[in-house]
């Protein structure tokens, strides 16, 4: 390891593949040694307890100091539901009590694969699933049935067979059941889910039509790509003009600067609520609003880049003849143009930012629509895939730009010393004319 | 040079044109919408498609509750869904509307949740609550404090948007939060121990929910409201009848992105009103058992607390005759 020397690409790549490699591996083990951490316990089999308007399903996470309290809660009443029996005087609850209590063994019938996740509510194939494992031809491998949730599964299959032994819509018994205790499996808090629960969702939510015509992810994929797109794009047509106009005469540059530099500093956020007054609440303010929070940056970084420019290419096009509008166009424009491309790659990064922000405003839409109405609902699971994938979309956009621009500037110093990839390679090759008359001559 | 500075401006005045033309043929019926049970009701509305039905060109924009009253504010919804009490906040500060439907009123669902250890509103002496400023919650929060002997100056208000209250109760960073479901179930579900010290139950009739319509639109559409009246009491009779109850918890709950068994409980904290309990309370009253007694009971309550200056003229904001005309269309 030499200090301020290039690796070999090889090593660059290996170590390129390690720096992805190391937050996983942290990640997976954090997740998976059942020592470190693990202050929750992921409920498994859940239960409502009456009189408590907070409903756990399978799936939540409460605290280790809590589950005790929460489970002894349905003992006791399961302990006041025998009690009366004993008694004779057993008690009598509604038929959709009972109805809900057989469904908190649905997660599992689906963990199992006795039910698709569509089934949940499929109270006919629960009946047989709750026969089946109260009769013993059916067993629980996914997750593993306590005695006590066993025993409870047979007192009630006893209660329910006495009715009807096989689902009758219509013969439903309303004496109240026995709950099934939680029981559920050490887990990280609900904010860290481990990378399987991640993938899991993730596929889930790509793959699946959501309810009540709400848009699918690969649609909200688009809207937020299309937010960005016009957002920059307006961006780019309005600011760049400008800001080599500004770059390139005083004029303009005193003319604009000034206001653009002390607009800047004013939060585009705070717009937002103006956007939405004059702009609707649909995609125009949002697009409002990543143009605003690029366009200003972007005239004055241009502007400098403009600046930049080595002064000796204006002075010599000038002795040459040249008038202001030929300067503009045969100097001043190419002679900008590999760092004004490396500015906007650096602005469209910035565009996702603003992005996040704007996609809250008036209607919530797009990727971030749905990354805040899943983390309010504490559903991380299904907020991290989402977050990922914008993480790649800009990684992969701005490698692509970055191979492109080798492309587009082959001149430029970084595109003739900078590694390059296998396509790039490939088609400076096939572009590269001078190998062609090398090999006439030879 | 003169054609050169011009380009900008000429890019800026198609971009709004484009953008601006679009909202001013339409004539759909715009409404705001939001989280509360008793609004996510339209939803089953909307997924029949029953307005089409019934011939009438709506659409249901889904907000954040503030963000959806900012909407009707800015004219980008011709109706909304308000409580009565912000209904005169928003036309204090902003614009006035009618009530044309009292939907349900809050019995339970809007609550004070205050983290362990804090038992009673009169624990919360010196403490912290975060609450949307100068909403329905606050409201709330206010009359709990007012029936327990205590003053507004008794407690200090974290301005926080309420679908965010789960998450700064369990911050810790307050005591307490005021909230309506499901952003109250879900600060009850996050902090353990939690509590709800006050809820809307324990202050029946300050809070009733209204589909709240724009003077111009109601006049200019009257038979479409009308049409729209018409479905919402179709929907509450498809919510009265039990048989429906499953297939209408997954229509509500997949909008809030709720499990059906995680909203079942909300119905109990919202009553919906039937036709028939509605028009009890459309019959004016002094107290709060009516809408109108209740209205002016908030309006009092508003300039008290200094949520506006000088009382309103609260009869402006409520309109019974379209569920008056509906009841009679029936016989």
């Amino acid at each position: 390891m030499h200090i301020r020397k290039d690796l070999s690409p090889g090593k660059q790549s290996l170590l390129t593949t390690g720096s992805f490699l190391i937050p996983l591996f942290l990640w997976t083990i954090v997740s998976y040694a059942p020592f470190i951490w693990h202050p929750d316990i992921k409920l498994q089999v859940s239960a409502d307890r009456s009189g408590v308007t907070t409903v756990f399903t399978a799936g939540d996470r409460v605290s280790k100091e809590f589950f005790p309290t929460f489970s002894e809660a349905i003992r006791v009443e399961n302990q006041a539901i025998m009690e009366a029996r004993e008694q004779n005087k057993p008690i009598i609850g509604s038929r959709r009590d009972n109805l809900k209590k057989l469904r908190h063994l649905a997660p599992l019938a689906v963990a199992n694969g006795w039910l698709e996740v569509k089934e949940q509510q499929n109270d006919e194939k629960l009946y047989g699933v709750w026969k089946g494992l109260a009769e013993g031809s059916l067993k629980s491998t996914e997750v593993e049935l306590t005695e006590e949730n066993i025993e409870v599964i047979r007192s009630n299959w006893r209660l329910l067979s006495a009715y009807a032994p096989t689902y009758d819509s219509k013969r439903y018994p309303t004496e109240a059941m026995l709950k099934l205790i939680p029981q559920g499996v050490s887990s990280n808090p609900v904010y860290l889910p481990a990378p399987h629960e991640v993938i899991q969702a993730g596929w889930r939510d790509f793959t699946t039509k959501p309810d009540n015509d709400m848009p699918t992810m690969w649609e909200r994929y688009r809207h937020s790509l299309t937010i960005i797109f016009w957002g920059f794009t307006y961006s780019c047509l309005l600011g760049i003009p400008l800001a080599i106009l500004c770059g390139s005469l005083d004029f303009f540059s005193k003319l604009h600067e000034p206001f653009i530099d002390f607009f800047r500093y004013m939060p585009a956020p705070t717009f937002s609520v103006l956007f939405v007054a004059f702009l609707g609440t649909s995609d125009a303010p949002k697009i409002m609003l990543v143009f605003v929070g690029t366009f200003f940056q972007l005239v004055l970084v241009i502007a400098n880049t403009t600046r930049l420019l080595e002064k000796s290419l204006l002075e010599a096009a000038q002795t040459l003849g040249a008038n202001r509008r030929q300067l503009l166009k045969r100097v001043i424009v190419p002679g900008i143009l590999p760092n004004l491309y490396n500015d906007l790659r650096i602005l469209l990064g910035w565009s996702w930012t603003w992005l996040v922000i704007a996609e809250l405003i008036g209607e919530k839409t797009g990727l971030t629509g749905f990354i805040d109405t899943q983390g309010t609902r504490y559903n991380f699971d299904r907020v991290f895939p989402v977050i990922i994938l914008i993480g790649f979309t800009g990684f992969f956009t701005d490698r692509f730009f970055h191979g492109l621009r080798d492309l587009l500037f082959p001149w430029t110093e970084e595109a003739q010393t900078g590694a390059k990839g296998p396509i790039t390679r490939f088609i400076l090759r096939m572009s590269n004319h001078s190998s062609y008359a090398d090999r006439t001559k030879a | 040079m003169s054609s050169t500075t011009k380009t900008p401006v000429f890019f800026a005045l198609i971009f709004f044109f484009c953008l601006g033309s679009s909202s001013l043929f339409s004539k759909t019926l715009k409404i705001g919408y939001s989280d509360w049970p008793g609004w996510v009701a339209w939803e089953i509305g909307i997924q029949k498609d029953w307005f089409d039905e019934e011939g009438v060109d709506v659409e249901f924009l889904w907000f954040d509750y503030v963000a959806s009253m900012d909407a009707y504010v800015a004219g980008q919804v011709d109706a909304v869904c308000m409580t009565n009490g912000d209904a005169l906040v928003t036309g204090a500060t902003g614009k006035p509307s009618v009530g044309i439907i009292v939907n349900d009123y809050s019995n339970g669902n809007d609550m004070v949740v205050a983290k362990p250890g804090i038992d009673t509103v009169k624990g919360l002496e010196g403490m912290k609550v975060g609450v949307e400023e100068g909403f329905v919650c606050h409201l709330l929060l206010l009359k709990a404090l007012e029936e327990n002997g205590m003053s507004a100056e008794d407690v200090t208000i974290v301005n926080t948007p309420t679908d965010e209250t789960a998450q700064v109760l369990a911050s810790g960073d307050v005591d307490a939060i005021a909230a309506w479901q499901p952003n109250s179930g879900q600060a009850l579900k996050t902090v353990e121990g939690s509590k709800p010290i006050f809820t809307s139950a324990d202050a029946p009739g300050i809070i009733y929910d209204l589909l709240c319509v724009s003077s111009e639109s109601l006049e200019a559409n009257k038979e479409d409201w009308e049409k729209v009246v018409k479905v919402w009491y179709r929907i509450v009779d498809y919510l009265m009848d039990e048989n429906n109850i499953d297939d209408a918890l997954k229509i509500l709950s997949a909008r809030v992105s709720l499990e059906p068994a995680e909203y079942e409980p909300f119905f109990k904290g919202t009553k919906i009103l039937t036709l028939e309990e509605a028009l009890g309370f459309w019959e004016e009253g002094k107290g709060l058992d009516s809408v109108y007694g209740s209205t002016e009971i908030v309006d009092e309550f508003n300039v008290k607390f200094e949520v506006y200056g000088e009382p309103l003229d609260t009869d402006k904001y409520l309109d019974p005759s379209f569920t008056l005309n509906y009841a009679e269309s029936l016989e």
